[in-house]
Order: structure tokens, then sequence, then C-alpha cells
């Protein structure tokens, strides 16, 4: 067992930290107040991969085949622990390098290799991702949205909810039911559709997360080719599935609330409170949180680096970044006090993101239900 | 990085389990429990077999002692064994005779082992003093899942311990408590998951319930995130901020693991013929040490964060 980093990774995190403080500029907080889907941060998003893509960064964890350098599951850490350590500068694009252009390695035709992988690893291009509908959330598996067969293409109608990066995508990587006949994972396909098909329209739900932060996305007759569809028809389940264990090691949750905490700390440093039993004692706490959402983390990136079968330690990790997140966003919003009001002030940005963290990519509840079943050996209700 | 054990360490932790495999009979230490003693047939044979000093061997580290000290405290078997093979190795640089018992700056009232401590690690002003006895204390009777005892409140004279003893017993004794309450929240947390799976009510067994398996799940997540607070802890020496981390979340958890196993196996568990009490009623004690996770937790945001301190 080893817990220290490789002196060559440790090395490789000076140097990206010292790039981004070099490329991040001065009113980058400002710039992060919505989010890593913001406007502010998508355009400065693409700047930023395309300094990362031109150093070979951005999509090192590839194979080389595919224009990466095949780097360990560890180094892909470091960069998501840097990125996140500076909310995620890449933005939307993470999602893009980390799964959606994986999922086309695996699954693509030559045609869409061609079509979608440069842009991805030039960090050039914005998705998306159509999974949720109203119906259906936690269960993803009673999606309705319908690409009916005709000819060649396929016909879209239905809904997409909770979208974010929309306003800014180019494709959306869209879960869809072929099969009008089927039911739960049956009958599933998955269609990479360019946003500017016609048929496509936004809605923006106003939330309390941030601006522009939530959509609805509806397909109205939109009509795109057999070609856009990644995988077998009708068997899309498992190409989600597969596709999201690339992600399983995940934003790192931990590093933002790492930071956070850190920050925190200071600000009760320079007001006096960190004389404070009661504050020190609950910064204390808090930490011990956020070790905990990183350690369980890194048994998921072990795994990962070992090429081991998905196991619950990714729903361990995942339930114990949730609160991380949200223990960390409480103490800081209490401790910088009313200074928090102010919409896009650290401890108010830190706030909304925690609001989220337990429902986001997954509530928690189905990761317990995951881990009472996988892990525990719970029988079935 | 490598989150898995190496050969080495797998090596030492089968060898552990064997010997616990053939040592420790929970009937028996049932009855010790009740009584008031300990396993000194178990504390023989694991000194006997080289394990108490396990961290001082050259291939060895804390990470094999925090090993030990888990496998020991999961299994049930009652012996001093984080102050056997952590706290005394690491202030004293060598397996000193035992049961040792640690007393805390200003300690009153009784403390585990007090009764047959043959070692005592007494933390002054200044400074740690090794105190031998002869098992003199008086003994205590106790509710609690560890023999009690009351030392003397001027035990005087002893080996002084190095200049950086005091700080040094604070981290070790913090990873000590740390890999104490792991094993035998683990130990409680299994047997618990085994009674929900076997426990039938409303036709069903209890364990499929779902406000059930949430709490479990819930569990889980914080034993196993103990588990990895105490090893990395061990790997980086005992280093301060991570044994103060390490033992924070470790008697927080206990606290909880200690509520919910009681309340999903219901009276049973309350009971001596359920096994439940040989891990749970441990854990009350192992949080009063050191000044629980209140003193874990302030001394956690100290070492990170920086103001004086002693730890």
């Amino acid at each position: 067992m080893e817990f220290d980093w490789s002196p060559e990774d440790r090395a490789y995190r000076e140097e990206l930290s010292a790039f981004l403080s070099e490329m991040l500029p001065d009113n980058w907080q400002d710039l992060t107040r919505e989010g890593p889907g913001g406007a502010d941060q998508v355009v400065f998003s693409e700047q930023l991969c395309a300094a990362m893509a031109e150093r070979g960064w951005l999509t090192q964890h590839w194979p080389t085949e595919y224009g990466g350098k095949n780097a360990s599951a560890w180094r892909h850490a470091v960069v998501g622990e840097e990125m996140w350590e500076n909310g995620e500068p890449r933005g939307p694009r993470y999602m893009t390098v980390n799964w959606v252009g994986p999922a086309i390695m695996q699954f693509g035709t030559p045609e869409q290799k061609q079509l979608h992988l440069q842009r991805i690893s030039e960090g050039s291009v914005v998705w998306c991702q159509g999974f949720s509908e109203p119906e259906a959330g936690s269960d993803l598996a009673a999606l309705r949205t319908l690409a009916s067969r005709d000819g060649d293409d396929y016909i879209i109608n239905g809904s997409k909810i909770w979208t974010s990066y929309v306003d800014h995508a180019d494709f959306c990587f869209l879960v869809v039911r072929t099969d009008p006949e089927s039911k739960g994972r049956q009958g599933i396909s998955v269609l990479l559709v360019p946003m500017e098909t016609p048929g496509i329209e936004l809605r923006e739900i106003p939330g309390l997360l941030g601006k522009k932060y939530f959509h609805e996305v509806f397909f109205d007759n939109c009509r795109v080719p057999t070609s856009c569809r990644l995988g077998p028809e009708d068997e899309g389940w498992s190409v989600v599935t597969r596709a999201l264990a690339f992600e399983r090691v995940g934003a790192a949750h931990y590093q933002r609330a790492q930071r956070t905490l850190d920050e925190t700390a200071k600000r009760a440093g320079e007001v006096g409170m960190l004389d404070d039993p009661g504050v020190l004692e609950r910064l204390g706490a808090a930490q011990a949180v956020v070790d905990v959402a990183r350690l369980h983390t890194y048994k998921v990136i072990d795994e990962r680096e070992k090429d081991a079968p998905p196991s619950p330690s990714t729903n361990l990790a995942r339930v114990s970044g949730t609160w991380a997140v949200r223990t960390v966003a409480e103490l800081a919003f209490e401790l910088f006090g009313y200074e928090g009001l102010e919409y896009g002030s650290f401890a108010d940005s830190y706030f909304r993101l925690g609001m989220w963290a337990g429902t986001a990519s997954g509530t928690t509840e189905v990761q317990l239900n995951l881990i009472a079943s996988r892990h525990l050996g719970l029988p079935r209700e | 990085m490598d989150l898995e054990l190496n050969e080495d360490q797998r090596a030492v932790q089968d060898a552990v389990a064997a010997l616990l495999a053939k040592h420790v009979d929970l009937e028996t230490t049932t009855e010790l429990a009740a009584v008031g003693d300990f396993d000194a047939a178990l504390r023989v044979a694991l000194d006997e077999a080289g394990f108490l000093g396990l961290a001082l061997e050259d291939e060895t580290s804390w990470l094999d002692a925090v090993l030990l000290v888990e496998a020991v405290a999961c299994s049930g078997g009652l012996v001093d064994i984080g102050a056997a093979a952590i706290v005394g190795p690491a202030l004293c640089g060598r397996t000193v005779p035992g049961p040792i018992a640690v007393l805390e700056r200003g300690h009153r009232g009784p403390t585990r082992f007090g009764a047959h401590a043959r070692s005592v690690l007494v933390e002054g002003e200044d400074d740690v003093r090794l105190v031998g006895v002869a098992a003199s204390g008086e003994a205590v009777e106790s509710n609690f899942g560890w023999p009690v005892g009351r030392l003397p409140d001027d035990l005087a004279g002893g080996e002084v311990l190095g200049a950086d003893a005091v700080a040094r017993l604070h981290r070790f004794w913090r990873l000590a408590i740390a890999a104490e309450c792991v094993g035998a929240m683990l130990g409680a947390f299994q047997t618990t998951v085994e009674y929900v799976k076997q426990r039938r009510q409303f036709g069903r067994p209890i364990g499929s319930f779902q406000a059930i398996q949430h709490r479990l799940a819930e569990l889980s997540v914080l034993i196993e995130g103990g588990r990895w607070l105490v090893y990395e802890a061990a790997h980086f020496d005992a280093d301060p901020q991570r044994v103060a981390v390490a033992a924070a979340h470790a008697t927080a958890t206990a606290e909880r693991v200690f509520a919910e196993t009681h309340q999903l196996t219901g009276a049973m568990g309350y009971t001596r013929e359920h096994l439940l009490h040989l891990w749970t009623m441990r854990l009350p004690v192992l949080r009063l040490e050191l000044g629980g996770a209140r003193e874990h937790r302030i001394a956690a945001a100290r070492a990170r964060w920086g103001s004086s301190s002693d730890d």
C-alpha cells in the first residue's frame, strides 16, 4: 500500500498548477459564479482547453491510437484535482474528454470517430447529455423520448430535462427509445445529435442553482440520419452503462471542497475565529468528511488503474463526495456570515453547488440502494 | 499510489488471521468480559508470535501494526492491542510488559486495564513516563467491554521517555484509538448485517426494508472511510493532522455505529447471549480517550490551519 504520489505525478502537478496560475484571469472568481456550465466559463474553457490540448494534456488518458498518451488513472486524477481545485476551468469540456470521447472510441463507427474525436481532443466542441426526462429521473429506464425509424432516418419526439450546457452545446449525447413497444432497459438506443438539427427547442427553467443552469429540451419531429446512432439499435442501455463507467472516477468534488474549506478556515482566522474551539471543532470535523471522500475516490482510481471490474467503491465514493460538498458548503456559509448573502460571492457560489450535490448525476438514495444490494448483499424488497 | 496490500502485508495479515482463528473464542471472551478480565492467553500468543513488535521491525511499518490492531479488534479478542502494538512500541522503541494502561495528563477515574496493567504510560506536563507496576490497580466493576481499574493518582518514578514524547504519545495514541475503533466497528457492523439478513418480521427479512438498508449503507461508507483514514495516517508515520482526522472520524462514527447497530438488532442486541456487545460496549470507552472526537477535531484543525498547540 502506497499513499504517496509518484515523483513524476508530483512534478506534473506542479507544472499544471503553474500553468493554471498563468492562464486563469484575475477575475476568475467572478467567471466561476455560475459554475462550470455558466456562459463565462464555457467561453473561457475553449481557450484553456486549446492550451491544454497544445501541450498534450487534455486527452493524455486516451489511448495513443486516438492521440492520447495512455496516461495512468492516477495522472488523470491529478488533472481532475487541479482542475476542480480551481472550479473546473475546462467547463463542460471535461465531460467530453472524460467519457463522451472514450464512449465513441469504444462504440463508434469509423465515420463517427472521424467526425468527433479530433474535435473533442482539441477541446473545440461542447456536448450536453440528454438523459433525464420529466418522468424518468432516478428511474432512467422509464424514459419515453421516442426515435421512430423512417428509412435511413430517425424522427425524434419527446423531451429531456435538467440539461446543463445545452445553450452552448454543439452535440447532445441523447438516450432514446427506438422500440416503441419496449419497456425498461430494452429497446433503448444512443444518438449523437447535432444541436443545430431543426426540431429542437430549448426552454430555460428558472432555478436556485445558477442562471441558465437548467433547461428543458423539446424534440418535435426532429430528423437525424441513423448514422448518428452510437452502438447497436435497441441495445443502448449497455452503451450508456459502459460509457458512464469511464466516468467512474468522476469529478474531483472533494478537491473543490478542500479548497473551499481551506479558504473558509483562512477567513475564520482573519476575523479571529480560529481561537474559538467550537469553530476549530467544526473545521476539523469537516476536514475528516473531505478526507473520507478523497480516499474513497482514490480507491476507485486504484481499481481503474488496475482495470478491475466496476465495484461498489464507486457508490461509496459518490455518497461520501456528496457529504463532503454539503458539509463544507454549510460550514462556509455560516463562517462567511452575511457576506454569503451576495449572489456570486465565495460562500454563495459554493452553497449553490452544495444544494445540488446529492441529486446531480444520480441521487444519494440510488447510491445507497446499490451499496445495500451489491456491497452488503442485503435482500431486495 | 497503490491502495492494495502488497505481498508482505498480505502475508502478515494472513498470519494474524490464522493466529486469531486459533486463539479467539467468543464464548470465552464473553465470559472474560462479564468478569472484567482480559484474554491473557491471546496476549501471550500475539507476543510470542512477534506481532506486538511488528512496527519496529525493519521490513514492516506502522501500517502492518494498524492492520494487526484492526484485525484483533474486529475478531473480538480482548487485549490491550492498541497500546501493546502501537503506543508502547512508538514511545519506548521496544515492547514492554503488558497489559499496558495509558494515562493522559490530568486523568482521573478508572482506566482500561487499570487493574491488570504491568506497564503504565503516564503523560505529565511536558514528559511521558513508563512506570512498571505489578497488576496492582484496583479493579472496578463496569458494564463496558473492557476490564477497567483505578491506578493511583500519584504514580511516581519510572523511565522518562524522549523529549518529544508528549506529542508522540498523542500521535500514536490517536492512531491506536482510530485503528481499534475501526476494527470494533467492523465487528459490530458485520454482526448486524448478518442479523438483519436472518431476522424475519412481517414475513420478510428486516434487511430487505429500505429504511434499514440505507442506514447500513451509510454506516459502511463511514466505516470503510475510517479504514482508509487509518491506513493513510499509518503510512505517513502518524502524521499529526492525519491521525487527528482519523481519530476524529473513527470516534464520531463509533457513536453512530453503537446507536445504529443496537437499534437494528432490537432487544436481542442488548443481551449477553448475542455477540454484538463484544464490539459495541468497547466503543464508548475509546470515545473518551484523549478528549474524544471534540479534541481530535480541534487537533486536526490546528494541525492543518495553524495556531499554537502541543498537538
